[in-house]
């Protein structure tokens, strides 16, 4: 998938070693809710395609994230969910714990789904 | 009590989403300047966005209003974000019955983890604002609807004032 390059919102998909890493800066807002959304399903497409163990999501330089986005990262963790037990990959957050909000938020994300997902706070 | 004695700010908004992470900027730096404490004021700014975009997303004719008042009560401070607009009968009915809900549920947290588990799949709108600013924001949330769908949403809390807090009222 090629970068997501607004005004608003940056995004960048890469291979790394047995997975992907997926960097989001600047606002998730109104303004990028259909683009974060097509985002993780591409991302999700690619992990599973390419039978990948873990997903890094780094939001180290991620501003904010309204309730729609954080939604689609709610639907792509259910459709990990979803998934037969042998085909589940691991969803790891790189969190920065300047920015208040991403420890709660996250924290919601750990309980719906506390099997697949890892929070780990690290400051750029 | 006086009313409003930490500060206020009202704004008035037509149909422009791209201001809404701008006016979270500025009523961040307001929280942090009048309660200097930067978890509150993350919880406070985000409740602010939830409440201000969706007062701006469902309005029926783009105009939506946003007051923030800050008061002291002894040596806590109440704060008050009102958002209104002219909503459809529909999205008034839906806010309605989600706050019922949402204010039915002893545990804001367990309810908001319900609620993410009930719309994980959902299509239209996340169905998640007004559960996170419940949880995650720790504020009261209320909906009052009036003539001419005119809809205001307010959600509130006490904080405790903090010594830097107190010595900015002088208090200290």
């Amino acid at each position: 998938m090629p970068p997501i390059q607004s005004a608003e919102l940056k995004a960048v998909v890469e291979a790394i070693d047995r997975g992907l890493l997926v960097r989001l800066v600047g606002t998730a807002d109104l303004r990028v809710t259909d683009t974060v959304e097509q985002l993780l399903t591409s991302v999700h497409q690619q992990a599973t395609a390419g039978q990948v163990s873990e997903v890094r999501v780094d939001l180290r330089d991620l501003e904010f994230m309204n309730s729609s986005c954080f939604k689609s990262f709610v639907t792509w963790i259910s459709q990990v969910q979803e998934l037969p037990e042998s085909g589940q990959y691991r969803i790891r957050f790189m969190s920065n714990p300047k920015i208040l909000w991403q420890r709660r938020s996250l924290n919601a994300l750990s309980c719906f789904a506390a099997h697949l997902v890892t929070i780990e706070a690290a400051a750029n | 009590m006086a009313e409003c004695d930490l500060g206020f700010c009202e704004l008035s908004f037509q149909q422009r989403p791209e201001l809404v992470s701008v006016v979270r900027r500025f009523v961040s730096d307001f929280y942090d300047r009048t309660l200097c404490d930067p978890d509150v004021s993350s919880r406070l700014a985000l409740a602010t966005h939830e409440l201000l975009e969706n007062a701006v997303k469902y309005s029926r004719d783009g105009k939506a209003k946003l007051r923030i008042e800050v008061s002291s009560r002894g040596s806590n401070a109440h704060i008050l974000v009102r958002t209104r607009n002219r909503a459809t009968a529909e999205d008034a009915e839906y806010v309605q019955n989600t706050i019922q809900e949402m204010r039915g549920s002893p545990d804001p947290n367990l309810y908001y983890l319900d609620v993410i588990r009930r719309n994980a799949r959902r299509t239209h709108g996340s169905g998640l604002g007004l559960a996170r600013i419940h949880a995650e924001a720790e504020m009261k949330v209320s909906v009052t609807c009036g003539k001419g769908g005119t809809m205001t949403v307010i959600a509130e809390t006490d904080v405790e004032l903090n010594e830097a807090a107190l010595s900015v009222r002088g208090v200290a």
